[in-house]
């Protein structure tokens, strides 16, 4: 997030730049990447005190099964009976080498879980993303330049009606609408489909991939028709959250100086409002999409157990059912991490579009 | 019976009333039906039978059971009237808890800054950045711990969701007391010597809390969203307690699959229904609320019409021209009014006045004469709530082309083209994520059928030919490379790529400093006598005006009151709006100000080898605005403290009264060193200077009344009764000449002269020895200026007090100042006797400052450009 820098009353005349030492692209990424590492920390942490708030987790994921002492075994054999500072310091040292730790109740390395369940959640955001933009971008366009005309107010109660929907109510809708002509509701892909990829080489667990990979396009079209539902469910909410950003940011940057400028140079309005609106309007939207990642993630939990998607999130919510808090605390661990890197790939593309921030 | 309707409601119009309606009525039903919920519903929400026997699972509507039954037995529609109930309750607590807990946080936070506002702002940063619903999730296993009673369940899943909010609450908060804080109208309450939790509640909450209503209502849409989903995932409330719509719609899902619509449906739509309604409202709010999206309505004049001028607006008084080229442009009886949502605004009453080839033509008005809207006309640049009518015919080849009317792709030819404009401000007027070449080669390409080559090596030519030196390297750079007078050069030449036979340069150097507008005015007149180009020159400043002008057009409440060749005008101005105008401006070097005071006047202020840094971003060294700077002002005495943007003027005044912490260096007001002490230190001391800022509308709390504004100091400081105080503030309001009911005002409600009057009245209200006064003019139009400053000078004389004056305008300076301290970059240049250093100054920088100066006379400013060219060279 940006700090905001008090500016002195007299703030210096002369652009800053190059009074350093370092590239102000270089220190800007350089910035950002630093801070990632103390909001890592802070999340991690939380996650970590609120987990063992509840109590440690060999009890919660057993209690009524076990008796006292398997219990004190058990917890002694995950090394949950040494003291909570210790735990807290291994559990840190863990994740610097990569180590996110292992389920209490099937015994699954937490970073296995990333490669096949992430790859799931990836594929789905993706798909998602590309329903949203679809959506998001020439509506919201259209939005901004028909302002408080009908186009516009019929164009703001839909975008409202996407996010006030909730994700689970869209999908049970779909399902509703699509069952009667046996259009597959859940799952990623056919149970033969799913056996048929299971041997292909190099497996990306991206499902699509690996189905172009094989080469039947039987089984890209059984995938793709999968991932119809979830990606429109979690695809609409997404884009009426950015239809609004577009629409908003592109009044304002319609109104600037710089926009009334370039019409005053004669320059085509199409070309205006595409070179010089919208492009203006992107710096803001593209960080504050950065934000709705989590939105986006978030989503997807419950998107996945609508539609039984076998991401991160059907994960979550598997093991959340099954008080397997170290499972939990691993995979919130992961999602926290993935939020992050995501924030500093945005941070990366608001460098791109803007070149106040190269230069 | 008439129903009250709130301010928001009659603040909104059109199709935005209406969303905002449609969402407080679907709110209030929803509400209803939570209160009623035992009466409406047939049903309890878990009961599965009645006396008629059990009801069966799944059952499709009927009349026993409208919305059907669902898999577990029990009647749906109860199912959802009860979850209305749980909903709202769920909020009401969400909303409350993390306001009661993010707004005290983000105030605390972003007022007091440092160590703690960093590590808040990370650890909140980090919570938001993190997907809401998982956090949700955690958290309410974390409070639920093992099940509990209805109200339990429902407080457990308020927390759950307060956790999640408390994080954009004190984001927002934050964010607009950061904003806030910096106001000029907290500075002055601090300079009064307010305490900080009074700072806090009176200026800073009170104009943070407008945001409030906006994000309450635009959680409370998410909290039930975030309600659903937890009761979705199986993590919300215990079903045996309370009946929730994201539980029910879990149960529904294999529903679906099986053609069993009705159990998912109606627990959805309710919960679509409710986030539509607070959704809208919210957003209407937010609409209603922000100024930025509010529809844009014409310049309006704050000031009254003045019946001798009002009733002296005569025919134009054109004189007679012997030989008249064809104008280039010309106007006649051009008229442009603004629709507002009362009464439509007429800003430009037909207007007429032409412009010939070669001739640089000056509007000038002050605000609200409708000096600017007049030529975006011509240009077809008014927002779409303005209607022109009229005429302004452009003359090309003898061919004429009545430009009012045209349709939007009619004029894109002839803009940028025939007709081109230069901005007031360079840096907004050059899109920030193009280089300056891409945005030349745009306009020549729009207009000429050249390549991409062609047109660049035209923009570098272009560049070369306004001066901007390196310009085959500066073609790619971007604006914010450029420094203000670099960009306007780059505006020009945008301005003159298509050589137009008509320049339109509204306002071209009212945002650049003196030097370097000297330099750009250089630039136009050369252009216009290279290109043979008409120019309609849009200012205010009657300098710039004796300094370029040929023929002079005066505009005053949107009609033409005066138009004449410039000698005339200045030599024998005929209408009185005219003649009070140039009495009002003052004039450097033909103002009899103040002589020096007696050295033997006790010295007020004394500022020894001050030196003021503010930090450097990371990597970078930390930047030295002030840098050993002495001074000392006596009894009596006014010192100006003169200098460009970025001289490290305003700093000095800043710290002198210890709204900024000196590096190094002595401050001593009365011979007590002020510099170094804490707020609380200090406190006692503050009564012994005022401080007037520059924005009269920003200084003053837009919450307080004047009379609240005036009696802060006395309360602060003296302990008097009521009715005193009362009496304080009226004499203090004869002081600045306002009348006593204004007392009863509210700033919005006052001109900007007047609020500059009431700035002055609370800087004086303690009798201060010292009164620093910042640009206390700059932001006034030229004749109430002159009003400020002779209540200025006067109030001065009667009470003695010593004086700070930080300005940019020399010509001011003249009028009122003992002494001129001269800063640039941060370093003090010269100080001496006012008739010294602006008669005859030592340095080169004073010399250069000096000269630069445009007097509001034709005759001896033709004198001055000659004697002073060599001396104006501008500096890349």
């Amino acid at each position: 997030m940006t700090t905001e820098v008090l500016a002195p009353s007299d703030p210096p005349a002369a652009p800053s730049s190059r009074r350093g030492g370092l590239p102000p692209l270089a220190r800007y990424l350089l910035v950002r990447l630093a801070l990632i590492i103390p909001m890592l920390w802070v999340l991690v942490t939380t996650v970590f005190v609120l987990m063992r708030v509840i109590g440690d987790p060999v009890t919660a994921a057993n209690a009524g099964r076990l008796n006292a002492e398997q219990i004190a075994e058990r917890k002694a054999a995950a090394g949950l009976d040494r003291p909570l500072l210790q735990q807290y310091w291994e559990y840190l040292s863990g994740l610097l080498h990569g180590d996110f730790g292992t389920t209490l109740t099937d015994n699954r390395e937490i970073s296995e879980i990333l490669v096949k369940n992430g790859a799931a959640t990836l594929e789905l955001s993706i798909y998602a993303l590309i329903v949203a933009f679809a959506v998001a971008i020439p509506l919201g366009r259209l939005a901004a330049r028909k302002r408080d005309q009908l186009p516009d107010v019929v164009l703001r109660l839909l975008a409202i009606l996407f996010y006030a929907a909730p994700v689970f109510f869209v999908g049970l809708l779909l399902k509703l609408a699509v069952s009667p002509f046996g259009w597959p509701t859940s799952g990623r892909a056919s149970i033969t489909t799913e056996l048929a990829l299971q041997d292909v080489k190099p497996k990306t667990n991206i499902l699509l991939v690996d189905a172009i990979l094989w080469g039947d396009p039987a089984y890209v079209w059984d995938v793709l028709q999968h991932a119809v539902l979830p990606a429109v469910a979690l695809g609409l909410l997404t884009g009426g959250v950015f239809l609004r950003l577009i629409r908003v940011n592109l009044i304002q940057t319609l109104r600037a100086d710089y926009v009334t400028a370039a019409r005053a140079r004669g320059v085509k309005e199409r070309r205006v409002v595409n070179k010089h609106a919208f492009r203006n309007a992107l710096v803001p939207v593209v960080t504050v999409m950065g934000l709705q990642i989590a939105m986006l993630l978030g989503g997807a939990v419950l998107t996945e157990t609508t539609f039984e998607w076998d991401g991160l999130g059907l994960q979550l919510a598997d093991y959340l059912v099954r008080r397997d808090f170290l499972a939990v605390q691993g995979i919130v661990t992961l999602i926290a991490l993935i939020v992050c890197v995501f924030s500093f790939l945005i941070d990366v593309v608001v460098a791109l579009v803007d070149p106040r921030v190269r230069f | 019976m008439r129903l009250p309707v709130p301010r928001v409601v009659r603040d909104s119009h059109g199709l935005q009333r209406f969303m905002l309606v449609l969402g407080l009525v679907i709110v209030a039903a929803f509400v209803l039906v939570a209160i009623f919920a035992p009466w409406i519903a047939p049903y309890d929400f878990n009961a599965d039978r009645d006396a008629g026997g059990v009801f069966g699972t799944q059952q499709a509507p009927s009349a026993a059971h409208w919305f059907g039954t669902n898999v577990g037995g029990t009647d749906v529609f109860s199912r959802v009237v009860y979850g209305a109930r749980t909903a709202v309750e769920v909020i009401v607590v969400a909303v409350i808890l993390s306001s009661l807990i993010g707004v005290p946080l983000g105030l605390v936070s972003g007022y007091l800054g440092g160590p703690l506002d960093r590590a808040l702002l990370l650890v909140m940063d980090a919570l938001y950045a993190f997907p809401s619903l998982l956090l949700a999730i955690v958290v309410s296993i974390v409070v639920s711990g093992g099940s509990s009673g209805a109200l339990g369940g429902i407080l457990a899943a308020a927390i759950s969701i307060t956790v999640v909010f408390v994080p954009q609450y004190y984001r927002v908060i934050r964010n607009a007391t950061v904003a806030v804080k910096v106001e000029p109208y907290v500075d002055a309450a601090r300079v009064t010597g307010v305490r900080t939790p009074r700072i806090l509640s009176r200026h800073v909450l009170a104009n943070v809390a407008q945001t409030l209503p906006v994000i309450a209502t635009l959680n409370a849409s998410e909290a039930i969203l975030t309600l659903a989903g937890l009761g979705f995932l199986g993590f919300g409330i215990e079903p045996s307690s309370a009946a929730e719509w994201g539980y029910d719609l879990n149960k529904a899902l294999s529903d679906a699959s099986n053609g069993i619509w009705w159990t998912g449906l109606f627990p959805g739509l309710a919960i679509v229904l409710v986030v539509l309604g607070v959704t809208l409202v919210g957003e209407s709010l937010n609409d209603v609320m922000n100024p930025l999206l509010r529809t844009r309505g014409g310049e309006a004049s704050d000031t009254a019409v003045e019946p001798e001028l009002a009733q002296a607006v005569e025919p134009t008084a054109t004189t007679a021209d012997t030989e008249r080229r064809v104008a280039a442009l010309s106007l006649s009886g051009l008229s442009v009014s603004f629709r507002t949502d009362g009464a439509p605004v007429r800003a430009v009453d037909r207007v007429s006045y032409e412009v010939a080839p070669g001739e640089v033509l000056a509007v000038v008005g002050e605000s609200g004469s409708g000096k600017s809207v007049s030529s975006r006309a011509v240009m077809g640049l008014l927002p779409a709530t303005a209607t022109a009518e009229g005429s302004a015919v452009l003359t090309r080849d003898g061919e004429q082309t009545e430009l009012i009317g045209l349709s939007d792709s009619a004029l894109r030819p002839i803009r940028g083209d025939q007709v081109s404009m230069v901005f007031q401000e360079p840096s907004t007027a050059l899109d920030p994520v193009h280089t300056v070449g891409a945005q030349l080669v745009e306009g020549i390409r729009a207009h000429r059928d050249v390549s991409q080559k062609e047109a660049r090596a035209r923009a570098v030519e272009l560049l070369e030919m306004v001066g901007l030196p390196d310009p085959a390297r500066r073609v790619d750079y971007y604006p914010h490379q450029l420094s203000g007078g670099q960009k306007q050069r780059v505006v020009i030449a945008m301005a003159i790529a298509c050589d137009p036979d008509v320049i339109i340069a509204d306002e071209p150097t009212t945002a650049l400093d003196v030097t370097v507008q000297a330099a750009i005015l250089e630039l136009l007149l050369s252009l216009r006598d290279r290109l043979g180009t008409a120019i309609v020159l849009i200012t205010h400043n009657m300098g710039v005006v004796a300094d370029v002008a040929d023929r002079v057009v005066v505009m005053y409440r949107g009609q033409v009151v005066e138009q004449a060749p410039v000698h005339e005008l200045f030599a024998a101005p005929q209408h009185p709006y005219t003649r009070r105008l140039l009495d009002a401006v003052p004039h450097l070097g033909a103002e009899d100000g103040p002589g020096e005071v007696d050295a033997s006047a006790d010295v007020v202020l004394e500022v020894e080898n001050l030196v003021v840094e503010f930090p450097g971003r990371l990597g970078e060294p930390a930047f030295r605005a002030v840098d050993d700077v002495s001074l000392t002002i006596r009894r009596g005495e006014v010192l100006a403290l003169v200098g460009e943007s970025g001289s490290g003027k305003s700093t000095v005044g800043r710290t002198t009264v210890g709204l900024q912490q000196p590096t190094s260096g002595l401050v001593r007001v009365s011979g007590t060193t002020v510099s170094g002490l804490s707020d609380r230190q200090l406190r006692p001391m503050r009564e012994r200077f005022g401080f007037v800022f520059q924005d009269p509308a920003a200084s003053l709390n837009p919450r307080l009344s004047i009379g609240q504004t005036l009696a802060e100091p006395l309360h602060v400081h003296r302990d008097l009764p009521a009715a005193e105080v009362q009496q304080r503030v009226r004499t203090l309001l004869e002081d600045v000449e306002l009348p006593a009911a204004f007392a009863a005002r509210y700033p919005h409600e006052l001109s900007g002269g007047q609020r500059q009057r009431v700035s002055l009245a609370r800087a004086i209200a303690l009798d201060p020895d010292l009164l620093i006064a910042d640009e206390p003019t700059s932001a006034l139009d030229v004749s109430v200026q002159a009003r400020v400053l002779e209540l200025f000078v006067e109030l001065q004389q009667r009470r003695g007090f010593a004086c700070l004056f930080i300005t940019h305008d020399l010509a001011v300076v003249d009028r009122l100042a003992n002494r001129v301290a001269v800063m640039q970059q941060g370093r003090l240049v010269e100080v001496g006797p006012r008739a010294q250093v602006l008669g005859a100054p030592a340095e080169d920088y004073t010399r250069r400052l000096v000269a630069a100066v445009p007097v509001p006379d034709p005759v001896e400013q033709q004198r001055r450009r000659a004697e002073n060219a060599a001396l104006l060279v501008e500096e890349a």
